[in-house]
């Protein structure tokens, strides 16, 4: 039984992994961009189900590990663009930071703005990438170490990252010089690979971000598959049982949570990859309370259901805001679909299959018991 | 074969002026099983949360094994070798009984070491004979939470067989139990004596003379008397305090 089980899982990630890695042979670059986006957030709404389902603890900031992500890529992407080289000096200097300059500061990453030298590592697309990795997981597992190492628990973690989300958008938003503010990151320049150029609107990048997605899944279910992913559940169930048989719980959702904010923060580089910009919208509640919808509806207790539940919804969404009618009604919708999954399907899509599949699985099963007692 | 494996000198807690626990000194033996007595409030569960580290004792100290573990965290004294069951039965309800007894094999309890798929083969055969010895083997693939109260008790159990730990607390093991429950209770921990040292919490006297060697009240958080299960029915003092004028029934 515990083969047959775990075998339908291994052909549902694979199914998922072909459908998406076909996807370049039916549609157009500009569909493709749009899609691409979409495996961005279903990334996302897998490092959700990591920490709400797996650990039991429902991050309401996640926002704000997709947000460094982000704009860690953001930043390097800026300076690879050809606004960054119009100001005048012999190095890049994004656009925003002379019009926020002070009469008479050099046009130099030095010094242009206040903070302004912070940038100066990120000439290299590559600092971006791995600040956008592993600034997350190190500020996630910092956090953790402090608020979990406290035995703080349940709606007030929630709190607690809702504030650090807001606080954040408030910082990024308020250092205009250092961040464009309100107006965001945007004339970006392209990620390149071993030559190549990734244009956000060709099937190299859509792929990229694909593949990307698939071994994100791939390594996050085998993670949760290991003993220390049971140990996590565990921690879920009952923390202080899992202390009395000596495990230090706090190690392990830190160390979860750090994977989760790694993830996130992976999805927000990609992201920016894809659409060109970087917003403090990414560090705002509502973005960060949508992701945890995703979750609740492709099904939290599954690594791969949540990532399908946010590719779905954003489809959905896509398709809705073309008809002029329910461009309004959208956040209706999206909340009325919410509360019928919560109340009929709580554990969402995902539990769902978990069912069917049980179903079909026991029925063969069944008859088989039946022919032996046919036998006899 | 007699060496101490629990042992308290002149543990005390004081909750702002209220001494739950007051000057309690006692050694429990290496594989004996020690009943603690008394009646509501006289500080056992609170002597249970002292050696497990839950509540932060003021005076006096726990050694495990001659080690002190005194104000520990709660798994650092548990990687000591120390296990507790609880009042309330606590187990993993969202895993199944085998993933239960899978987490409580906790010899590497770090996150690294812990990165790895399947226990090895040895590990695997404990775990089938624990399964067996508490009656779980045929909801071995069946989550904890929908486990009847006597079933999760026995998971527990089984839990701390698998922990290995060398001090296991229990906290009334046989609550709420019906008595057949309570006589296979009973056998699960006659055979647990021995390999392990056990203190136990009960008020079950049948159940107390199934199981007791020796046995320690207590009454207001001291110890009031300390013997075989004869010598503490007959002692006067004993009477007085918890069992009132009945004597034991």
């Amino acid at each position: 039984m515990k083969t047959l089980f775990s075998s339908y899982h291994v052909w549902a990630y694979l199914a998922f992994a072909i459908v998406i890695l076909a996807l370049p042979l039916i549609g157009d670059e500009f569909w493709l961009n749009r899609v691409a986006k979409y495996l961005c957030y279903g990334m996302l709404g897998a490092a959700v189900a990591l920490t709400w389902g797996y650990a039991g603890i429902l991050n309401l900031g996640q926002g704000l590990f997709f947000g460094i992500g982000a704009y860690a890529m953001a930043m390097s992407l800026k300076l690879k663009s050809y606004t960054s080289m119009q100001q005048g000096s012999e190095t890049p200097v994004p656009d925003f930071m002379l019009w926020n300059a002070e009469p008479g500061a050099p046009t130099d990453l030095c010094c242009i703005t206040p903070g302004s030298w912070l940038w100066i590592p990120f000439q290299s697309q590559w600092v971006g990438l791995i600040v956008a990795v592993v600034l997350p997981a190190v500020f996630a597992y910092i956090m953790g170490r402090i608020i979990f190492g406290q035995r703080i628990s349940g709606v007030f973690v929630s709190i607690i990252t809702l504030a650090l989300v807001l606080l954040t958008r408030l910082i990024v938003t308020d250092a205009q010089p250092l961040t464009n503010g309100f107006n965001g990151l945007t004339d970006l320049g392209w990620f390149t690979v071993f030559g190549v150029e990734l244009d956000p609107y060709s099937k190299v990048t859509y792929m990229v971000v694909a593949v990307a997605l698939i071994i994100v899944l791939a390594l996050t279910r085998m993670l949760v598959a290991t003993r220390a992913g049971t140990i996590l559940q565990a921690t879920r169930d009952s923390d202080t049982r899992a202390l009395y048989l000596g495990y230090d719980v706090p190690a392990y959702q830190s160390f979860f949570f750090a994977v989760s904010a790694g993830i996130a923060g992976l999805a927000g580089m990609l992201y920016v990859i894809v659409a060109e910009f970087a917003s403090p919208s990414f560090l705002e509640l509502s973005f960060s309370v949508t992701m945890v919808v995703w979750a609740a509806v492709g099904g939290r207790g599954s690594i791969l259901g949540a990532c399908i539940g946010a590719i779905l919804i954003n489809m959905l969404e896509a398709r809705v805001s073309e008809t002029e009618s329910l461009v309004e009604a959208w956040k209706l919708i999206i909340g009325f679909v919410f509360v019928i999954v919560v109340i009929y399907l709580p554990k969402g899509l995902s539990g769902l299959a978990h069912d069917l599949m049980s179903k079909l699985q026991s029925a063969p099963k069944l008859s088989s018991v039946q022919k032996e007692e046919a036998h006899q | 074969m007699n060496a101490v494996a629990l042992e308290l000198d002149g543990l005390a807690v004081d909750f702002s002026g209220f001494r739950a626990v007051d000057g309690v000194s006692m050694a429990v033996a290496h594989g004996e099983l020690r009943v603690l007595l008394g009646a509501n409030g006289a500080g056992k569960t609170t002597l249970m949360d002292l050696i497990s580290g839950k509540t932060k004792s003021t005076e006096g100290r726990v050694y495990v094994h001659g080690r002190d573990v005194t104000n520990q965290r709660e798994h650092k004294i548990a990687r000591a070798g120390v296990g507790r069951k609880f009042q309330i039965p606590s187990v993993f309800s969202g895993l199944t009984v085998r993933q239960n007894l899978e987490v409580a094999q906790s010899g590497q309890p770090g996150v690294f070491a812990n990165l790895k798929m399947r226990l090895d083969t040895e590990a695997q055969e404990r775990l089938d004979e624990t399964l067996d010895l508490i009656g779980l083997t045929d909801e071995a693939e069946t989550e904890a939470g929908v486990l009847s109260h006597g079933q999760t008790q026995w998971l527990e159990l089984g839990m701390l067989m698998i922990q290995n730990a060398s001090v296991i607390l229990l906290d009334e093991p046989t609550a709420g139990m019906t008595a057949g429950e309570t006589a296979k209770t009973a056998e699960i921990i006659n055979r647990l004596k021995g390999k392990h040292t056990l203190l136990v919490v009960e008020h079950d006297m049948a159940f107390v003379r199934d199981i007791a060697e020796r046995i320690t009240v207590l009454h207001l958080g001291k110890v009031l008397a300390e013997g075989n299960v004869a010598f503490i029915e007959n002692h006067p003092d004993v009477k007085a305090a918890y069992l009132g004028k009945q004597g034991i029934s």
